[in-house]
């Protein structure tokens, strides 16, 4: 009985115009550390918050949270959230963040990623595009949305980047009116916190552990295997070393690359004339402590 | 350039507007839900001695993991998944190619990889069946577990007094079992064999208990595995591990929009990509084969050297129980006479060819829409949908090979003939013929829905390999249908044990070449039906929650297009 979901759209559009201030949570409730990690986003009140990327995104009340993802991988890939709606199977949003550190490819940054997103999709067999990459802004964050759709999926895939990282919102629907319905979700998409009481966000420079590290020491391997982690430091204002994330590895490998960064010094990075704190990345290669 | 920031109001005006919309829809909305899969399994080929448990993976037995909140499944809705696909096994032949002196090599070792050891060949003293054929046996010699589970006549194969584990049924898999951890807690993660040979005839004077395994279920503390098809595996081994990266950022940013990344376990030796397993945990065929034969049948071999059971009294036959013969066994090829057995195994899964789809118009379909039947329809022996096959191709499964030795030869994709169809499939399904173009058709969109939903980021469909020793074996171009990477696949599929790199909740990328005649699915065989292993792809942590969200959407009919696909490999 489709003509009753559209009776009800016009009813509700002509009725709806007021309803809806002061739901997202007040910036108290997710003031920014700068300790927050990619990972760490989650859902309050029905807003998912992440301090680390300052967003939130209010969930419509026809989502419910999907399926929690897989924990990051060895190349810094993130899945932020699922969202999935509560009644009829319509659509789905899929969050996902790619950190540009360790991204593999040749693609450096959001529209580059949407190109080749554009290209392997476009080989898919029976796969359209729909809506060729095009900016958009989400959040205020300048991004890059391309439309595709086959064998009845219509989909839509909004890429923004935030501190280095490609954080792309998957959606997927149906038909093409539940699709935009989804997009304008995005339009719920604000800053989790006020500038005012935020700490800066540190310049993020990806190569700048290379040639600026004044005092370095070298975490030790555990176990019997070579493996490589990935790992994002901030360096505070005095070159000391203020916050690692170790983004994929063991307890003790964790325990051991944080001890050893702590105790890194990095050249102070001055950006006109003034000690800016920088984000970076570091892949490791701990060796094998037996073979 | 657009913008999409709208007012708030408008959104919530769209928002409520669904609500409404979605309660007028409600009355003819089907209900969404998702069964519980049947608990199983078992297996071969996984190394016990590194294999341990990850503590911070569940631990639990399959039973009631893997809730999918968003199957949107409902029973009424879901496919109906054929059954196994009949007629010609289409697998366990000879790599088509191969000359003649490779043939003799091959038909020895495939002889050698269905004798029955007994006590005075090694067997045991632990073991969980008497030999490769009889777990590599589905549809063809290779293959994996059949219908009737061999394990229940070998507990008391001549005189032996083994009670069969409650896990072990008739029409069950072939089951091996994994202690995720010790009695102190500590990890263990390695295979607990489930017979011994105390009581058979030919093992007088050994007794040794088999574990507890009562005990064991009742502690959440027992995973299982079931056996490994083998065809077409040396093809995988020729594959070059730049193939392999290359392959998985290829296509690295359909992935991201799928929550899907991906690594391989590599070996700790080299740094070479292992790729043999349900972890990928083993780097060569004959590591594979030298571990199988201790770990499953309890034959020493040069590989694996010592019993892992050395009571004294258990041992018929000197160590390692398998060797390198210095004096020919007089076998039909000269060069297999001098070779130990794991060598012959490791060259019957190297020279047995892939399994052979059946053609668009011959696959078993069940109808989209309606009562669920099963279709039966001809072949006519050309290619599969996509697929491609060169004009020097080979002919079906096991049959002589035309190609040249220089040309590039497609194997996989080559078509055999189907005349029948086992009526095997779901619920109340009764087989009856429908006409070739409709199953076709059904496969066809089915390779589609393959694609365009995200099975193929991971289950992908094409390799070629690098310059082979053997005749016709170079620059071959094979669909497994994998990428042998390892994904996280969340807390429902998760075993808890570690292997290599591979962390408790992380698989290898199962090759999905054959599957149409396979009769277990997931690496513990806890269901039979194609689409509720689809549904346990998702689950908290794991990689393919959109994937099956995807396929959640699809049109009934759509998914049972998949479902035909599936059954037409």
């Amino acid at each position: 009985m489709r003509v009753w979901l559209y009776l009800g759209i016009a009813v509700c559009l002509a009725g709806i115009g007021a309803v809806l201030h002061g739901t997202v949570p007040s910036s108290q409730d997710s003031k920014i550390v700068q300790s927050a990690n990619p990972e760490d986003g989650k859902v309050i009140k029905g807003v998912f918050v992440s301090d680390y990327f300052n967003l939130s995104y209010r969930l419509s009340d026809e989502l419910t949270e999907g399926l929690a993802g897989p924990p990051p991988s060895q190349s810094g890939y993130y899945v932020l959230g699922t969202w999935t709606p509560k009644r009829d199977f319509a659509g789905t949003v899929l969050v996902v963040a790619q950190d540009m550190f360790f991204a593999p490819g040749a693609s450096d940054d959001v529209k580059n990623v949407v190109a080749e997103f554009r290209q392997v999709m476009s080989a898919v067999d029976g796969m359209t595009i729909d809506r060729e990459p095009a900016p958009v802004s989400v959040g205020g964050h300048p991004g890059y949305r391309i439309d595709f759709s086959g064998v009845g999926l219509f989909r839509a895939m909004f890429a923004i980047e935030i501190r280095c990282h490609v954080v792309a919102f998957n959606l997927t629907s149906r038909d093409p009116e539940s699709l935009a319905s989804l997009a304008r979700s995005l339009d719920s998409l604000d800053s989790a916190r006020k500038e005012e009481m935020s700490d800066p966000v540190p310049e993020c420079l990806k190569d700048y552990a290379s040639g600026n590290i004044v005092s370095r020491v070298e975490p030790e391997g555990v176990g019997a295997k070579a493996v490589s982690i990935p790992a994002r430091m901030i360096v505070a204002t005095d070159g000391s070393v203020k916050h690692v994330h170790v983004i994929r590895a063991s307890a003790a490998q964790r325990r051991n690359i944080e001890e050893a960064v702590r105790q890194w010094k990095f050249k102070p990075y001055v950006k006109q004339g003034q000690p800016v704190e920088v984000e970076t990345g570091v892949m490791f290669n701990l060796k094998p402590t037996s073979m | 350039m657009e913008t999409i920031k709208l007012a708030r109001a408008r959104t919530l005006a769209g928002l409520a507007a669904m609500l409404l919309g979605s309660a007028a829809w409600s009355g003819t909305a089907l209900a969404q839900g998702v069964s519980n899969p049947t608990t199983g399994v078992a297996t071969a080929n996984t190394n016990a001695a590194n294999a341990t448990a990850d503590t911070n993976a569940v631990t639990a037995n399959a039973a009631g993991r893997g809730q999918n909140n968003n199957s949107g499944g409902a029973s009424s809705r879901a496919p109906t998944d054929p059954g196994v696909r009949g007629g010609d096994p289409g697998a366990g032949g000879a790599l088509p190619g191969l000359n003649d002196v490779e043939r003799q090599y091959f038909d020895v070792a495939k002889e050698v990889f269905q004798e029955v050891d007994a006590a005075a060949d090694g067997l045991g003293p632990r073991f969980n069946l008497d030999s490769c054929s009889g777990c590599h046996s589905q549809p063809s010699i290779g293959g994996t577990s059949p219908a009737t589970n061999p394990q229940v006549a070998v507990a008391t194969l001549m005189g032996a007094k083994n009670v069969v584990p409650s896990f072990i049924t008739a029409n069950g898999p072939i089951r091996e079992a994994r202690f995720v951890r010790n009695r102190d807690g500590s990890p263990d993660g390695g295979v607990h064999s489930l017979f011994v040979i105390t009581g058979r005839s030919d093992a007088t004077g050994c007794n040794i208990a088999q574990p507890n395994f009562a005990a064991e279920l009742a502690r959440n503390n027992v995973v299982f595995r079931i056996p490994t098809p083998v065809f077409g595996l040396g093809l995988v081994e020729n594959v070059s591990d730049g193939t392999l990266e290359a392959s998985l950022a290829a296509n690295a940013q359909q992935k991201r929009a799928l929550g899907i990344s991906g690594r391989f376990n590599r070996n700790g030796n080299d740094g070479t990509i292992a790729r043999f397993g349900w972890k990928a945990q083993n780097k060569s065929l004959l590591l594979f084969s030298g571990e199988a034969y201790n770990v499953e049948m309890g034959i020493t071999n040069e590989l694996f050297q010592n019993e892992r059971d050395s009571d004294p009294a258990c041992q018929f036959k000197a160590t390692p129980n398998d060797s390198t013969p210095l004096v020919s066994e007089n076998t039909a090829s000269p060069s297999a006479s001098f070779q130990n057995d794991i060598d012959l195994f490791a060259a019957f899964m190297r020279f047995s060819a892939p399994p052979t789809p059946a053609s668009a118009a011959a696959a078993p379909v069940a109808q989209a829409t309606g009562a669920s039947n099963v279709t039966a329809g001809q072949t006519t022996g050309t290619a599969t949908g996509a697929s491609t096959t060169s004009s020097s191709a080979s002919t079906a499964s096991g049959a002589t090979s035309t190609a040249s030795s220089t040309a590039s030869t497609v194997v996989a994709s080559a078509t055999a003939d189907v005349s029948s169809v086992m009526a095997t499939a779901a619920g109340s399904s009764t087989a009856q013929p429908s006409s070739s173009a409709s199953s076709g058709a059904s496969v066809t969109r089915g390779n589609q829905v393959f694609s365009n939903v995200g099975c193929q980021a991971c289950h992908t469909k094409t390799f070629t390999t690098e310059k082979s020793p053997l005749t016709g074996q170079s620059n071959v171009t094979l669909q497994p249908l994998s990428d042998f990477a390892l994904h996280e696949m969340g807390v429902g599929l998760a075993d808890g044990v570690s292997q290599g790199t591979a962390n408790g909740n992380e698989f290898r990328t199962a090759p999905l070449w054959g599957v149409g005649q396979r009769i277990f699915f997931l690496h513990d065989g806890r269901t039979k039906d194609l689409h509720e292993a689809i549904q346990q792809h998702a689950s908290r942590g794991s990689e393919a929650n959109a994937v099956i969200n995807n396929y959640n959407l699809l049109s009934r009919d759509d998914k049972q297009a998949l479902i035909n696909y599936l059954r037409s490999l």
